[in-house]
């Protein structure tokens, strides 16, 4: 994309505190589309949080650039960039009411009077708060603390709306709540957000686009679909979701399956061929081939039955779906069926392991 | 041994007893200086001798004749409230730096800071007088105020660091993000969120000055003396009770502070 379309560009945005570790942010490039809500997400120490107050302003980089619109903001103080954010800890002010929280970004833009209480009440309506405008915001909720901080980041209509874990300290109840009512006040409002997260199904959930960061760098951008069928690492494959990750050589490349995919032929050590997809290209190579537990089927392990075969370790049955853990060798695969119909397989069981080709991903990552 | 053991209630109950005694007794030790100038003041008898004779409110008419301690007390006030202001001044600037940023040399100036404290008052006051001698500053009100902004300086970092290590500093965050410049996050944010404990080390730092004997005697004992002093001398003078007058007057002013501080902001939540 070029960087002249995009709300935010971050070109090789680099955070390093000191030379002797790891810098936290390394070299990041990312484009954010106009009205997109992307999710930073990633294990704590990825890097998610420092790339997000750098773009607030709150953290210097230490090298690279911060585009907004087209325009260079890397050296524009924080109070003049024009953000809305919202802070963990909500951030409100304990010393004002809740109305008086709400046009604390107006009052610094110096609104006419009226305009500010309009606007303030307008924004009190979109989070339904209206009512409490008058409270202490000590005696609020903690659902209603955090869409008082969104109320607060929205009215000054921000060029850039910047989430820093807002549902972490909520309950897991709430928590999916405030998930649909942030992202549709997001849509409605059409504001450009960032949002961190270390929750996979925050991010699948509520993002356009989402960065899946290690290490300080971004192992994957990409729409949620993308990241959860068609991660490009072994990072990604296990943090989105859980994963059967299989080492195989991959032989022989095989008729085009459509969506950027062809068919290979892999050869997993001492248990023969099987088939996968992934992207042309890789033939001759030793991957890792991805296969989600619940597109793994487990079966017994006769004469005739395809597949890897090892003995039942585990099951667990949770009343709509019975998942094996099947040890094949080394590795240990998780199956997870629907238990409708077919014979249980007990521990101890011999068993085989089977995936049909379009189920098993080559991810690009080399295998080092 | 044919001693019955005490029932388990018995014994509680016992120890309790015997605990509230003991608070209630030094509690009594601590106060009784104060019960005891309370009733003095009241006391008919000439010299001040125990047990009062008959009832009087004499030395209460008497005070505001005494023009020594008018004229003390106009003084006190004077560099006692110059002191606070002044101390606050400074000393709130420079808890913020101490909290908020990072530099050189920081451990040093905070111990720097805190050792008025540490250093005897009497060392300090005669360390004083040999400065401000030769530079024409003993007796006069700023004298006493520079002594006093030294002595109070470690109460106003003590009781503002303390309310800024508690403060949620993503609170001047969001207000900077809001579009507020440094200084309007100050006054804005920062400083009503720490004014619990900015008051509170006003208060104490009023009433140390207000109460300050040491460094006044040394610095200006005969150009400007304060109400201690003058206290004082009137004890090494005469013994009547128009001092135990005036220190109940004294001790009603400093409960009013504390009351209106605990009125305004609880004085709990300022002193944590």
């Amino acid at each position: 994309m070029n960087t002249l379309e995009s709300k935010l560009s971050l070109v090789g945005l680099t955070k390093s505190y000191a030379s002797s570790i790891p810098p936290a942010v390394d070299r990041l490039d990312m484009d954010v589309e106009d009205g997109h809500l992307v999710a930073l997400l990633g294990p704590s120490g990825c890097g998610k949080t420092t790339t997000l107050r750098m773009v607030a302003g709150l953290l210097d980089p230490s090298a690279g650039r911060i585009m907004v619109d087209g325009q260079n903001i890397t050296n524009t103080p924080v109070h003049k960039r024009g953000m809305g954010m919202v802070f963990q800890s909500y951030a409100l002010f304990p010393h004002m009411n809740v109305a008086e929280n709400v046009s604390f970004g107006l009052q610094m833009r110096k609104r006419p009077k009226q305009d500010q209480e309009r606007l303030v009440q307008q924004a009190l309506e979109m989070v339904q708060l209206d009512h409490l405008a008058k409270r202490r915001t000590k005696a609020l909720s903690g659902g209603q603390q955090q869409r008082i901080a969104l109320a607060r980041a929205l009215v000054v209509e921000p060029t850039l709306l910047l989430l820093d874990e807002p549902l972490s300290n909520l309950d897991a109840k709430l928590r999916e709540t405030m998930r649909t009512e942030i992202r549709q006040i997001q849509q409605r409002t059409g504001a450009t957000t960032l949002f961190v997260t270390h929750d996979q199904d925050e991010a699948l959930d509520m993002a356009d686009r989402i960065a899946v960061m290690n290490g300080g760098l971004i192992e994957q951008f990409g729409s949620p679909r993308d990241i959860y069928e068609r991660p490009r690492t072994r990072f990604v494959a296990n943090f989105i979701g859980r994963a059967n990750l299989i080492q195989a050589s991959i032989d022989a490349e095989g008729e085009d399956q459509g969506e950027g995919l062809v068919q290979y032929q892999i050869s997993v050590a001492d248990h023969g061929r099987f088939l996968a997809v992934g992207e042309p290209g890789m033939a001759g190579t030793t991957r890792h081939v991805l296969v989600r537990p619940h597109r793994l089927r487990a079966g017994p392990s006769g004469s005739d039955a395809e597949g890897l075969r090892g003995s039942v370790e585990s099951t667990s049955y949770t009343g709509d779906s019975i998942s094996y853990r099947v040890r094949v060798g080394e590795d240990l695969f998780t199956a997870e069926m629907l238990t409708a119909g077919q014979d249980q397989l007990r521990v101890g069981d011999e068993a085989a392991v089977s995936w049909k080709a379009s189920d098993a991903l080559v991810l690009p990552e080399e295998v080092s | 041994m044919s001693a019955e053991p005490v029932p388990f209630k018995a014994r509680t109950n016992i120890g309790r007893l015997a605990f509230l005694l003991i608070v209630l007794a030094s509690y009594l030790f601590l106060a009784a200086p104060l019960v005891i100038i309370f009733v003095m003041s009241f006391n008919g008898n000439q010299y001040l001798s125990w047990p009062p004779e008959n009832f009087t409110l004499d030395w209460y008419r008497v005070l505001p004749e005494q023009s020594q301690f008018i004229e003390g007390l106009q003084t006190t006030l004077i560099t006692a409230s110059s002191s606070t202001a002044l101390v606050l001044l400074c000393g709130v600037p420079a808890a913020l730096a101490l909290n908020r940023y990072e530099f050189r040399g920081k451990g040093a100036l905070s111990a720097f800071f805190l050792s008025p404290l540490l250093v005897p008052t009497i060392v300090l006051a005669v360390g004083l007088v040999l400065i401000l001698g030769p530079i024409g500053l003993t007796n006069t009100y700023l004298g006493i105020i520079i002594g006093h902004f030294a002595i109070t300086f470690p109460y106003i970092i003590r009781t503002t660091l303390m309310a800024l290590l508690t403060s949620d500093t993503s609170c001047e965050e969001a207000a900077r993000v809001l579009g507020a410049g440094r200084f309007t996050v100050f006054r804005r944010v920062t400083l009503p969120i720490i004014a619990p404990g900015v008051i509170a080390g006003g208060v104490i730092a009023f009433i140390v000055s207000f109460d300050e004997a040491v460094i006044s005697l040394f610095v200006a004992e005969s150009g400007r003396p304060t109400l201690p002093v003058h206290v004082l001398r009137y004890v090494e003078q005469s013994a009547d009770a128009a001092v135990a007058a005036l220190s109940v007057i004294l001790i009603l002013f400093s409960l009013l502070i504390v009351i209106i501080v605990e009125r305004l902001m609880g004085l709990r939540t300022a002193l944590r």
